[in-house]
């Protein structure tokens, strides 16, 4: 099988040597007599184009002209480098992109300015409610006295129509923070008004307790409480 | 030139995370060189045009209570 192969291998590296006409009988010739020493002559690295090397029509150019003269080491370095900087570029870009997308979505300062409001708490007396806009909304600040507090704290929770403990609804239990807009349908309550002391809704007559609790009406849930902060002792950051 | 590209091969591309990572390390480098130098040349061509030349003007104090 081997010495097959190699002699199909030397015929056909032989075919562009011969003429046309002659092929059968040399092939016939070849496969009897030539698998032995003969084949040898021809090396398996001979080149393609040996066949054509007298052909006019057919002649290798030179390329010794643009080959690089410079180590295959340094060859690739540049290539690396050009890669390496092609990527860098587009890494920063795209990060860019990325980022800009990013920032843009964000809320501008004209927006975050707008988004904080601070109180000064120590011009509101115990006992008064004060209402300040924020984020278009009112909200409702209320200086509650001891008597208020033990009086939202003692208030059966699980008896509420929205069970939530006052110590759940204020940071410091003195200052009832909220935004004074009605859960049912968002009327503004009004202070120091209804049936618990609290809030009380001219709409449709919801009554909150001095938590902001709702206890009797149509609203289902107790008034919101927003995000705010004590920075000082004696102002408020709400938002 | 081949001395020189021998062990800079060896050090950065062999590996290809070092590859990376020395792509990245230099987009990073990039970024801040770039961002500096166009910001430069922005406050360049607005001189005393911006807030922070003419702010001097208007506030004295320094950290007053307004603004």
């Amino acid at each position: 099988m081997a010495s097959l192969t190699s002699t199909s291998r030397t015929l056909l590296r032989a075919l562009p040597r011969t003429s046309l006409s002659s092929l059968p009988v040399r092939a016939l010739s070849t496969s009897s007599s030539k698998c032995g020493p003969g084949a040898a002559d021809t090396s398996s690295f001979d080149s393609p184009f040996r066949g054509f090397g007298g052909s006019k029509t057919a002649k290798i150019p030179d390329f010794s002209h643009y080959k690089s003269n410079k180590s295959q080491t340094s060859n690739q370095m540049f290539q690396y480098f050009m890669v390496g900087t092609m990527g860098a570029l587009t890494a920063a870009g795209a990060k860019n992109t990325v980022q800009d997308f990013l920032v843009n979505m964000s809320a501008s300062a004209d927006v975050l300015a707008m988004a904080k409001v601070e109180v000064d708490l120590s011009a509101i007396p115990e006992g008064k409610n004060v209402i300040i806009k924020w984020r278009g909304k009112p909200v409702f600040i209320r200086h509650r006295t001891p008597d208020e507090i033990k009086e939202a704290e003692s208030v059966k929770v699980e008896s509420l129509r929205d069970p939530q403990k006052d110590e759940d609804r204020v940071k410091k239990p003195e200052w009832l923070v909220m935004i004074g807009v009605c859960t049912h349908l968002g009327c503004v309550p009004i202070g120091e008004a209804g049936d618990f002391g609290g809030w009380f809704c001219p709409c449709h007559g919801s009554h909150y307790d001095i938590s902001g609790r709702i206890r009797k009406g149509p609203a289902p849930l107790n008034l919101e409480i927003p995000e705010y902060d004590f920075p000082e002792e004696t102002s408020l950051v709400i938002g | 030139m081949s001395s020189l590209a021998r062990p800079l091969y060896n050090t950065f591309v062999k590996r290809n995370f070092t590859f990376l990572g020395v792509i990245f390390a230099s987009a990073f480098a990039f970024e801040i060189a770039f961002d500096i130098t166009t910001d430069r040349i922005w406050d360049n061509i607005n001189k005393g045009r911006q807030w922070k030349d003419i702010r001097s003007r208007y506030v004295q104090s320094g950290d007053g209570d307004e603004e």
